[in-house]
């Protein structure tokens, strides 16, 4: 067993008491503890006053020029950055509005380039087809009038054909009855042969 | 014989103390029954508010910073409870 | 600390048993020291101790902080002390100021940040290895603190609200039914004036005390178990356990250093909202 005791003097004395049955267990006390000690709640005086010296001090100190230095500059900056960032939007908006009168101006060239092409688009159609129309005209003009020789030469043909054929057809039957046919009747008979033929 | 006067002393000392560390050891035991029982409900407390808290942070995470300064302060009114416990266990176990 | 049977058997063998004086301390078992050997500091020069010196370190060291900050260059982006003093700054006005007080309360700065810097160094010094002593465990500082809030509070009341009407708010407080003033009236009087600085300061000081008292159980107790003389290879493996208990009450203590200063300036942020607007 061992025990913590205090002397006359104040002193901590640390003694050993060898018990039979002291079995290893340990005990400490200080009379300070039990009797005189000052209580651990109670504030110390010193302590106190110090604490409450270097607090005041302190508090003197930020209240009067730390502080208030430090916001200044603080709120210096945090205005500075309003500032610029002020600054940067109002360079922003004007280069939009550059931008903006920059893509009116565009629109304006590209609506008038592209009113130009339509008319020389227009006047090159109308060119072409009065040329196509005037083309086909002509080209019609001088088809009638080859369809035109053709036909004319047909009945040409046609008709000295048929004169043949009825001269021999006259001539067949004067031999075949002895008797001349009417001219008119065999050319007219001849016609509708061919014209039948034809068909 | 300085040493052995001292050791006499000492040993006179404790046969004295008997009585007031009786008295003391009684104290300690109800010091620490005190301080047991004055950390019940501040624990009950504590964590219903910190329960309360997150279910409401969960719910509302926009709302995270002002129950936190609200769970904060409620904590501290509850573990105060908890507090003036321990130090009424000091004040008995040491003064 | 003397078990009553302990004693009784000492005084009964007090004059038969061999008394020995032993040389030097035994680290044999784990016993804990009286309270007042972890908490009273000797003088170092006649009226100052450690925990003196803490606080005028405190006090040092913020200014210190505020006066390097506040001589640097404002205009670049800040580093280095001024950055702490600026996040110090914006932490006291966004997170307390504005979420307790709101706008108008911004003119309490400089006194919250004061008293948030120098309650938060006070209360670091617990975890700093060779200093580990925090400041506030002991009731000077936070009584003084908590007084001083007191006197702030009611004053900025009677300021705000005259001396009159101030007191009509806090003990008669409107809406609430006439009869019911028996009962509201002393309560609010010691919840207003008594309970709300002495709770104050005795949060303060118990966390702190606390932590400190934590800290030394765990710190004797892996001492006791890696340091003992019998059964070596059973307890020094033990003694790893409130080992690492005591490696987290520490980092533990770091959260409870910052929360208890926060929370210290969080109600007296509240008390001076109350004081200068009353809204119950």
């Amino acid at each position: 067993m061992r025990v913590l005791v205090t002397t006359q003097q104040g002193q901590l004395l640390e003694v050993r008491v060898n018990a039979d049955d002291a079995a290893g267990t340990e005990a400490t006390a200080t009379e300070s503890e039990t009797a005189s000690a000052p209580n651990p709640i109670a504030p110390e005086g010193k302590e106190l006053i110090w604490g409450a010296g270097s607090f005041l001090v302190f508090l003197v100190l930020m209240r009067v020029y730390l502080f208030p230095k430090l916001k200044k500059g603080m709120d210096a900056r945090y205005t500075s950055i309003r500032e610029d960032f002020e600054q940067a939007d109002a360079t922003r908006q004007a280069a939009q509005s550059d931008v903006a009168k920059y893509e009116a101006a565009l629109a304006d060239v590209r609506a008038e380039a592209a009113g130009r092409i339509d008319a020389a688009r227009q006047t090159v159609d109308a060119e072409r087809n009065a040329k196509i129309a005037e083309t086909n005209s002509k080209i019609a003009a001088k088809r009638a009038a080859a369809d035109a020789e053709l036909a004319a030469a047909r009945a040409k043909v046609r008709d000295q054909v048929a004169e043949a054929v009825s001269t021999v057809t006259a001539r067949t039957t004067q031999l075949a009855v002895g008797k001349s046919p009417d001219g008119s009747v065999v050319r007219e008979a001849v016609q509708q042969v061919m014209q039948s033929g034809a068909r | 014989m300085e040493a052995l006067t001292r050791i006499a002393r000492a040993g006179i000392r404790v046969a004295e103390l008997t009585a007031a560390e009786e008295k003391a050891n009684s104290a300690a035991q109800m010091a620490g029954l005190a301080y047991g029982l004055a950390a019940i409900g501040p624990g009950v407390g504590i964590g219903i508010i910190f329960g309360k808290a997150i279910e409401s942070m969960a719910r509302q995470p926009e709302s995270a910073g002002m129950v936190r300064t609200t769970m904060f302060l409620g904590v501290a009114f509850t573990e105060a409870l908890a507090l003036i416990g321990f130090v009424a266990f000091i004040l008995l176990k040491f003064a | 600390m003397i078990s009553t049977q302990l004693a009784q058997m000492a005084s009964a063998r007090v004059n038969s048993i061999l008394v020995q004086a032993t040389e030097g301390e035994s680290t044999r078992g784990f016993h804990f020291p009286p309270i007042n050997t972890l908490l009273r500091w000797k003088d170092i020069t006649p009226g100052i101790n450690k925990v003196v010196l803490i606080s005028i370190a405190a006090a040092l060291i913020g200014t210190a902080l505020f006066l390097i900050a506040a001589n640097r260059d404002h205009k670049t982006a800040p580093k280095g002390a001024r950055n702490l003093a600026e996040i110090a700054v914006e932490f006291i006005e966004k997170n307390i100021i504005m979420e307790t007080m709101g706008r108008s309360g911004l003119g309490w700065t400089p006194f919250l940040l004061t008293m948030f810097i120098f309650i938060y160094i006070c209360n670091v010094p617990g975890i700093i290895p060779f200093i580990q002593m925090p400041a506030t465990a002991r009731m000077g500082i936070p009584a003084f603190m908590a007084l001083l809030v007191w006197v702030v509070y009611n004053a900025t009341g009677i300021k705000n609200q005259g001396p009159i009407g101030y007191f009509k708010n806090v003990l008669f407080p409107p809406g609430v039914p006439k009869a019911l003033y028996i009962l509201v009236t002393p309560i609010e009087f010691i919840s207003t004036l008594v309970v709300r600085p002495f709770s104050l300061a005795v949060r303060l000081f118990a966390n702190m005390l606390a932590g400190h008292l934590l800290l030394v159980i765990f710190a004797l107790l892996s001492e006791a178990l890696i340091q003992a003389e019998t059964q070596r290879i059973f307890l020094i493996p033990i003694g790893v356990l409130p080992f690492g208990v005591l490696m987290f009450l520490t980092a533990f203590e770091i959260l409870v250093a910052f929360l208890q200063a926060y929370i210290f300036t969080t109600l007296t942020a509240v008390y001076l909202g109350m004081a200068t607007h009353p809204e119950h």
